[in-house]
């Protein structure tokens, strides 16, 4: 549990349940984190209160702790309240659940495991970093508010899920994967995405570089909405029935891309 | 008596025009030939409105500045040192050698004017040449969201618009100029072709016209009120060149989008080079705020937004610069060189600034030398000071120091806080530099 509010930031990438399974409380309280440019102890900043098993709960604002659960590879971390930039960065296994808002860079160029925020996220949720090449491959991302601006850019493979809105380029640069909006998106969603799909369910326009191909249903919705809702984030029942319109894109790139937008739900086509 | 310096370097814009003719009469400039209004004002009043060393408001001695700044500095834990486009490179070179030494966040001017083309070009690579080249190959010319006919004044006349080329032997009627801006400004007239796009649509533009380009479809009659016509017409002609040049300012890269727009742009231009030979410049502003990203860069790896906390190199943009980390209040000290952050920051940034142990080292008077706590007032880089600047096509060109001065140049002040802090904390000359460095591991981000 957090003691004591920090406005500068702490970055604590050594809070890791797969770091810390096996340590003794002495050990947990000795790891190193990050204050600005002071190297200070877990125990300067939180209290431990139990230990044992591949959990690890940290309860308090941790909006200024950054790098929480980088780089993991199991195991399973909560935390119970608002967490900082770059949680669960380059993640490859095990799983993240947040119980209020995460800032920017959630998830980016993560590989594998599952993160579910169930607030908000700030910016570039599942993206590249700046001069990275790829951005998120492998992985599920859920949010349940709303998402920042260009989540999913330059992804390569893996899902991203957003409850509520979404901000503008979501998916640009896309090489492959999946991202379902459930609210508004932001403009320029899917811009110079190569394949890839983005899905929908409020009005959308897409760049002019992007191809009407016809209104259709999609079986493999049910897929998409299967896993998620085995994952605990509600999408609504009559998805995979209803009709969707498919654009093709982005045609300055091999245009293998897809957005498609909900049309209507009017089952009977 | 009189002197005349000739091939002076001016200090003011990216263009760093070093052809100019200054004359010193008795100890005052009272000339500065060939220099475009920007330049003249430069050198002629370079020395009013001259910063006093003070510390909280009170006259104070330059010793005594130091003294005060290398205890808030060393006493910091997430310090800021933001700055660095109006100074010289050596100047920059110790700030970041400062910054490793207490840890602290770097930034220069780029996080607020072109950071978005330095992010763009780490992904997408430029098509770039020197503004030589320009003038002596370009036939097309396309400003996009820029007016340098204000900003830049010699620009048109020296590189771009007006002056014969080699292989341009007509000047300005072997050019096509082409502006593609929100409204009008002085840029448009000189252009044959202006383009006006609502604001913040620069993105659909420029994707529209890269699909033109490579002969994709587009359905649209239309795209952001820009008949897709005209687009076509540019496309080809653009295709058809045998070389040309995209140049942008902050329209494209202060608006909605940011350095997507100009990824957007550098695409264009690599894409053209299918056909032909086009380049793609940004149209750099401050002095030498292309030298201050080459400086990073070439210390820390980083143009920009760097932070050395822990010991080593850490790039963040939207993390590290200066207009965030004081927004969410997260520094808790700030040197500002050379660049007026209060005058130029958002609300919420120049509010935290105005919170927190602030020192200003600048040779002027300025929002932020009027709330620092303490001033250090300097001499006047390329002028006062000799050094070297970049120019916008990164281009290294020599400053002249012309008048003599009273004040330290920025560079004596920043060896001098260094050398105040490694005696604070019993460090030797070559003794490093973060305390912590060895307690850390190089991570990969």
């Amino acid at each position: 549990m957090l003691k004591d509010y920090t406005s500068i930031p702490v970055e604590a990438d050594s809070l890791r349940p797969d770091k810390i399974t096996g340590l003794s409380r002495d050990q947990i309280l000795a790891l190193p984190l990050y204050h600005g440019n002071k190297t200070v102890t877990v125990g300067d900043f939180f209290e431990v209160q139990e230990t044992g098993g591949d959990t690890l709960v940290i309860e308090g604002d941790l909006s200024k702790f950054k790098k929480l659960g980088q780089e993991m590879e199991g195991g399973r971390l909560v935390v119970r309240g608002n967490a900082g930039m770059h949680l669960g960065a380059y993640l490859r296994g095990g799983t993240i659940e947040v119980f209020g808002d995460t800032a920017d860079w959630a998830g980016a160029e993560m590989k594998g495991g599952l993160i579910h925020i169930h607030g908000n996220t700030g910016h570039r949720a599942g993206a590249v970093y700046r001069g990275s090449e790829v951005g998120m491959h492998g992985g599920v991302i859920l949010v349940d508010g709303n998402a920042g601006l260009e989540i999913g850019s330059f992804m390569r493979r893996g899902l991203i899920a957003v409850g509520g809105n979404a901000g503008d380029f979501a998916g640009a640069h896309m090489i492959a994967g999946s991202i379902l909006v459930m609210g508004e998106m932001g403009v320029r969603a899917g811009a110079s995405m190569r394949r890839g799909t983005l899905v929908t369910l409020k009005p959308f326009e897409p760049l002019p570089t992007f191809r009407d191909s016809g209104a259709y249903r999609f079986p493999f919705l049910r897929l998409f909405t299967d896993r998620l809702h085995s994952r605990g984030f509600r999408v609504p029942a009559d998805v995979e029935q209803s009709l969707f319109r498919r654009f093709v894109g982005d045609m300055n790139e091999i245009g293998l891309g897809e957005i498609l937008i909900l049309e209507g739900r009017d089952h009977d086509g | 008596m009189t002197e005349v310096f000739k091939n002076v370097t001016c200090p003011f814009c990216g263009v760093v025009c070093d052809d100019l003719q200054v004359k010193v009469e008795n100890g005052v400039i009272t000339e500065a030939k060939r220099g475009c209004v920007l330049g003249r004002y430069t050198f002629l009043k370079y020395d009013g409105d001259r910063a006093t060393m003070r510390i909280d408001g009170k006259p104070a001695t330059l010793d005594e500045c130091i003294e005060a700044a290398v205890e808030i500095l060393d006493e910091s834990t997430f310090p800021l040192i933001y700055g660095l486009a109006s100074t010289e490179c050596d100047a920059q070179r110790k700030a970041v050698e400062l910054a490793d030494l207490i840890g602290s966040t770097i930034d220069t001017t780029s996080s607020v004017c072109h950071s978005p083309t330095l992010q763009a070009i780490q992904h997408m690579g430029d098509s770039t040449c020197t503004v030589g080249e320009i003038k002596n190959r370009s036939r097309l010319l396309i400003f996009w969201g820029c007016n340098p006919a204000e900003s830049h004044p010699r620009h048109f006349s020296r590189y771009s618009v007006t002056p014969v080329g080699r292989f341009v032997p007509e000047g300005r009627k072997g050019r096509y100029v082409v502006n593609v801006d929100v409204r009008k400004t002085p840029s448009a007239r000189a252009a044959d072709l202006f383009i006006q796009v609502p604001p913040g649509k620069d993105y659909e533009v420029i994707s529209t016209l890269r699909a033109l380009v490579n002969g994709r479809p587009v359905d649209a009659a239309e795209v952001a009120g820009v008949k897709i016509e005209i687009l076509r017409d540019l496309a080809e002609r653009m295709k058809s060149v045998k070389f040309g040049s995209l140049f942008w300012g902050m329209g494209l890269t202060m608006s909605r989008g940011k350095h997507m727009n100009v990824m957007a742009m550098l695409q264009l231009a690599r894409d053209l080079n299918q056909y032909t030979k086009f380049t793609a410049s940004p149209m750099r502003g401050h002095g030498n705020v292309v030298g201050a990203a080459t400086v990073l860069s070439y210390t820390t790896g980083y143009p920009f937004g760097i932070n050395l906390g822990r010991g080593y190199p850490q790039y963040g943009p939207g993390e590290f610069t200066s207009v965030d980390v004081l927004a969410r209040g997260e520094a808790d000290a700030a040197l500002i060189i050379a660049a007026d952050a209060v005058g130029n920051f958002p609300a919420a940034a120049a509010s935290h600034l105005k919170k927190i142990p602030t020192i200003a080292i600048d040779p002027k008077e300025s929002m932020t030398t009027k709330t620092a706590n303490i001033v250090i007032a300097t001499a006047v880089s390329g002028i006062e000071t000799g050094g070297t600047v970049y120019r916008m096509d990164g281009i290294p060109l020599p400053l002249t120091k012309i008048m003599d001065s009273d004040y330290p140049s920025d560079l004596d002040v920043l060896s001098r806080i260094i050398a105040g802090i490694r005696r604070r904390r019993g460090l030797t000359e070559t003794e490093t530099l973060h305390a912590d460095a060895e307690n850390h591991q190089r991570t990969s981000l």
